[in-house]
């Protein structure tokens, strides 16, 4: 849905809403950036956790990337000031052959509409429940300690667009998992789907780095790795989402750079009790897999240092249809 | 059968819009759009119910990627070329192609170019496109085929208009190119084959013209030249057939000696179709302005010379002041009048004669004079005259006039007598043929943009501007179109462009033409034009067969000049075209006392006159000469009888 018709839509059912003026994406604006974190995690391979370099030239293994882009929008304020907004959110896996990237099957593109239901007058959600029904999504539901601050609503309803955006993904992902026999990269994590966190051909590289896996000495280790140099591997464990195996790896050289510049995380499923003992092997075979995509640069994406060419053309295709 | 596949995709932004006239599709990067490629986009939306139509040519091709900075590249590849990691995966690029349109389907409302699928066009598409369907079509058909266009797979015959190449609508081609790549005589050798094919004959008959201003180029066209089986298939795609011309007529002057024809063609093979071109004092006199520059032509000059034009020429003048009358019908006879004119002024010490001062008397004597002595071998002094068949030229032939070894005056002079006279005789409408192709090289020289003002120029001109009417067309040709008098080449309804320099594609006249038209006009392939005309709104690029005719350099190769014949062998094969039983024995009897001059002069006057009796009238022009007869052996007196053998006084 055009923003432009959801506006009008909005301007007849809700006669003293008003309609946004500009288009800015929120994410842009928002603070709500995950607090960093240092979480400890179980080590898998033997030995001390440490720097280890990724033997063997890089090989190119991967045939499709996956990623997703989320945008949203306030649409209206209500007559009380409360945002309506518009999200959307859309996910692809390009393909690659012959070098050239394509779109696999169809590239996933929704759009949901956001408002805080305990701050809208009850005519006000049904109005909207009932013109919008299955799209319309309660970003208050679940929140107890939620402010009616904006900023606190706009963040709250980012995150619910996100929360769309990583299914969209994780539902491609899986889609692959099952008809697919190549290796996937995911940009971001994979323990949000069981069944890509299990499965042999998905391979996560996370770039952001709130949450770091390690502590003290084990932190300077992943800090002071050299350009093609990974950490030991080590479990993620979660409540609420799939276990996986997961290393840090130098995509480029820090030198002139913060700590963190090239870094990335890769996560792959944990291999059962009998691969276990080989798991240092896999890491090195996928990290070769993952400094195999160093090339073409990300520019002139900011994240380039750590971006592989196939998430940035993930990222424009979205960007040209979504 | 399978559905066509799109090749494109419109597109317009606001940097980049649309218009009416110009749009931007992309492609496929294997796709086999390139410039000079004729496309159409199939609209969207329809208009008034229809679906619109859009034809185009591409003018203009970018292609990027998504780097922003070339330095991000360099990063890329750690500096080093050579050492470049292996990508596996290749940027994402783009190929954007800009078109101008050619035509809108439906012409009405005209809008800018809208979103849509883009085509390659087929042969029915390229009719449409270029408006070729007004003139193809059952019962109007004047198509006159230029060459082949070639692109992505389509192969389409493009055809000229003759109501706009030949007239009356528009006419004459203009066609430029760089020396030395087959562009344009081969193109115009093909072209008028192609005429000669396809000239509908509701439009009545067509001969050309052609001046051989430089080497062989033009000496050998009805001989056969080599062709591959590329050239065989332009040929087919065109239906002309890859012949030679089947008439040919050449003429050319005699060298100065008199003697020997001043063409490369005199190979004793190729001598059955050409023919001496020689003129009289009448035929001169009445382009003298040719020869004659301003400073020797005022006033007074011209008026004496039309003096001599009204009253002396061909006709029989006696002054009481004169020794004698005189019948003025050659260079020769003039000079005397002159001579006899002066002398009598001098006798009676006088300044001026029936108005004519003395001093202009002499002045045109000596220039007019002069003018048999530059132009000779052209201009005869005795007033012989062979001429082009000016009244009986016949359908789809072509005369050839060789004046590669003429010196420049004369070039001058034969050009302006022969176009002249064809729009005499086309005004007039008894040429023989209701039109008639002209074709000039190096109109850089004879119709430049600045300089004097000549009369070839004005003539040139006047053939531009107003030929069309007559059926008298100009296909001019020269290196650089910019150095052509603006007249000329914008009176020129079709253009052809082959292989370009650079600097002359920079100067103004080539602005409207986009850089990647340019380029491609800076390397077109031998057999390659660009091609403008009234009827294609954009230029197109064709390609064009080898004319089925002998190259000049493999006609002098195979015919070689013949060596300077001696006055008798050149002589007897003038008179033999005459009378085939004439002997070189006779003629050698017949003119054994007389002068090389006399010789000429005798055959001059039989080739003027052309005599039934060919040997009556060659040999009243020698002294009688008494028969030859074998000496007989004198009568000897009878031997004294033998002394006796003791005679004492016996020696």
């Amino acid at each position: 849905m055009k923003l432009r018709d959801l506006q009008r839509q909005l301007a007849a059912l809700l006669p003293d809403a008003r309609a946004a003026g500009g288009e800015s994406a929120l994410e842009l604006l928002s603070q709500g950036n995950d607090a960093p974190r240092l979480i400890s995690a179980t080590l898998l391979e033997e030995g001390l956790f440490r720097a280890q370099p990724v033997v063997g030239a890089p090989v190119p293994a991967f045939r499709a990337f996956l990623d997703g882009t989320q945008k949203t929008v306030v649409a209206s304020y209500t007559g009380g000031g409360v945002a309506l907004l518009s999200g959307s959110v859309a996910a692809v896996v390009r393909q690659r052959r012959d070098n050239r990237l394509y779109t696999w099957r169809a590239p996933v593109v929704e759009t949901r509409i956001y408002a805080p239901r305990a701050h809208l007058a009850s005519v006000t959600w049904s109005t909207l429940e009932e013109h919008y029904s299955g799209v319309l999504v309660d970003t208050t539901a679940g929140a107890t300690d939620l402010i009616a601050h904006p900023f606190a609503l706009r963040d709250a309803a980012i995150q619910k667009v996100r929360s769309h955006r990583e299914q969209m993904e994780q539902r491609l992902a899986e889609q692959w998992c099952d008809a697919e026999r190549d290796p996937l990269l995911i940009d971001g994590g994979i323990s949000g789907s069981a069944r890509v966190a299990t499965s042999e051909i998905a391979v996560g590289v996370v770039k952001s780095h709130f949450t770091l896996y390690v502590h003290n000495d084990n932190l300077r280790t992943v800090l002071s790795l050299k350009h093609r140099e990974r950490s030991s591997v080590f479990r993620i464990p979660s409540a609420s989402r799939s276990t996986v195996a997961s290393w840090y790896l130098r995509l480029r050289d820090p030198s002139g750079h913060d700590p963190l510049w090239g870094l990335v995380r890769a996560e792959i499923a944990i291999p059962d009790a009998l691969e276990m003992a080989n798991i240092g092997k896999r890491a090195d075979e996928v990290s070769q897999w993952v400094l195999a995509e160093v090339s073409p640069l990300a520019l002139p994406d900011s994240r380039w240092d750590k971006m592989v060419y196939g998430v940035r053309d993930c990222e424009e295709y979205l960007r040209a249809i979504a | 059968m399978t559905p066509i596949q799109p090749l494109g995709r419109v597109v317009a932004t606001e940097r980049r819009p649309n218009t009416p006239h110009e749009f931007h599709f992309w492609t496929a990067l294997d796709s086999p759009v390139g410039i000079g490629t004729i496309v159409r986009v199939v609209g969207r939306d329809p208009v008034n119910g229809v679906i619109p139509n859009v034809y185009g040519i591409v003018t203009e091709g970018f292609s990027w990627t998504d780097l922003a900075s070339p330095l991000h590249d360099v990063m890329g590849h750690d500096g080093s070329p050579a050492d470049s990691p292996v990508h596996q995966t290749s940027r994402a690029e783009i190929r954007l192609y800009t078109a101008a349109v050619l035509r809108h389907i439906p012409e009405e409302p005209l809008q800018p170019v809208p979103m849509g699928t883009v085509f390659l066009a087929d042969e029915a598409d390229v009719e449409i496109a270029l408006r070729m369907d007004g003139y193809l079509k059952e019962g109007s058909h004047t198509g006159i085929p230029v060459g082949v266009y070639r692109a992505g797979g389509t192969d389409a015959p493009i055809y000229l208009d003759a109501d706009f190449l030949i007239g009356p609508e528009a006419a004459h081609l203009n066609i430029t190119g760089v020396s030395g790549l087959a562009t344009k005589t081969s193109a115009v050798e093909w072209l008028l084959q192609s005429i000669f094919t396809h000239f509908p004959e509701q439009k009545g008959s067509i001969a050309a013209v052609c001046f051989n201003v430089k080497g062989p180029d033009l000496c050998f066209l009805d001989l056969p030249g080599e062709i591959d089986d590329n050239d065989r298939l332009l040929y087919e795609q065109c239906e002309v057939p890859p012949t030679p011309f089947n008439d040919v007529q050449y003429y050319a002057p005699y060298k100065s000696d008199g003697v020997a024809l001043n063409t490369l063609r005199s190979n004793e093979a190729l001598l059955e179709n050409v023919t001496p071109l020689t003129w009289g004092l009448r035929e001169v006199l009445q382009y003298a302005e040719v020869l004659l520059n301003k400073d020797d032509i005022d006033a007074k000059a011209d008026a004496l010379i039309d003096f001599i034009k009204e009253n002396v020429l061909d006709k029989r003048f006696a002054d009481p002041m004169l020794e004698r009358p005189h019948t003025v019908t050659s260079f020769a006879d003039l000079d005397a009048w002159f001579k006899d004119v002066l002398r009598a002024l001098e006798k009676k010490d006088d300044q001026s004669w029936r108005t004519h001062h003395v001093a202009t008397i002499r002045k045109v004597r000596n220039r007019l004079s002069n003018i048999s002595l530059r132009c000779k071998g052209l201009v005869a002094d005795d007033g012989a005259t062979s001429d082009l068949p000016f009244g009986s030229f016949s359908d789809r032939t072509v005369y050839v006039i060789d004046v590669a070894g003429v010196e420049e005056d004369a070039q001058d002079l034969i050009f302006a007598r022969v176009v002249t006279k064809l729009r005499e005789h086309l005004e007039k409408r008894d040429l023989g043929v209701q039109h008639v192709v002209v074709f000039v090289d190096e109109l850089n020289k004879y119709a430049p943009g600045d300089g004097p003002e000549t009369y070839v120029r004005k003539m040139l001109l006047d053939i531009a501007e107003r030929g069309r009417y007559l059926g008298l067309v100009l296909f001019a040709a020269q290196q650089f179109r910019s150095q052509v008098h603006r007249r000329v080449v914008g009176n020129s309804g079709t253009a052809l462009y082959g292989r370009m320099d650079g600097d002359e594609l920079a100067t103004p006249g080539y602005a409207v033409l986009s850089p990647a038209i340019k380029t491609k006009l800076a390397t077109l392939e031998k057999g390659q034009l660009m091609v403008r005309h009234p009827h294609f709104t954009q230029p197109i690029f064709v390609r064009f067969p080898r004319p089925a005719v002998m190259r000049g350099r493999d006609g002098v190769s195979q015919y070689p000049a013949a060596q300077a014949p001696t006055l008798h062998s050149a002589v007897l094969r003038t008179l033999r075209q005459l009378d085939p039983a004439i002997t070189l024995g006779w003629l050698q009897d017949v003119t054994a006392l007389a002068t090389d001059e006399e010789i000429l002069r005798a055959r001059n006057d039989v080739v003027r006159t052309r005599p039934t009796d060919v040997r009556k009238v060659f040999s009243a022009h020698f002294r009688a000469t008494v028969a030859p007869r074998t000496a007989a052996r004198p009568n000897t007196p009878a031997p004294l009888p033998a002394g006796p053998a003791d005679d004492p006084y016996g020696f």
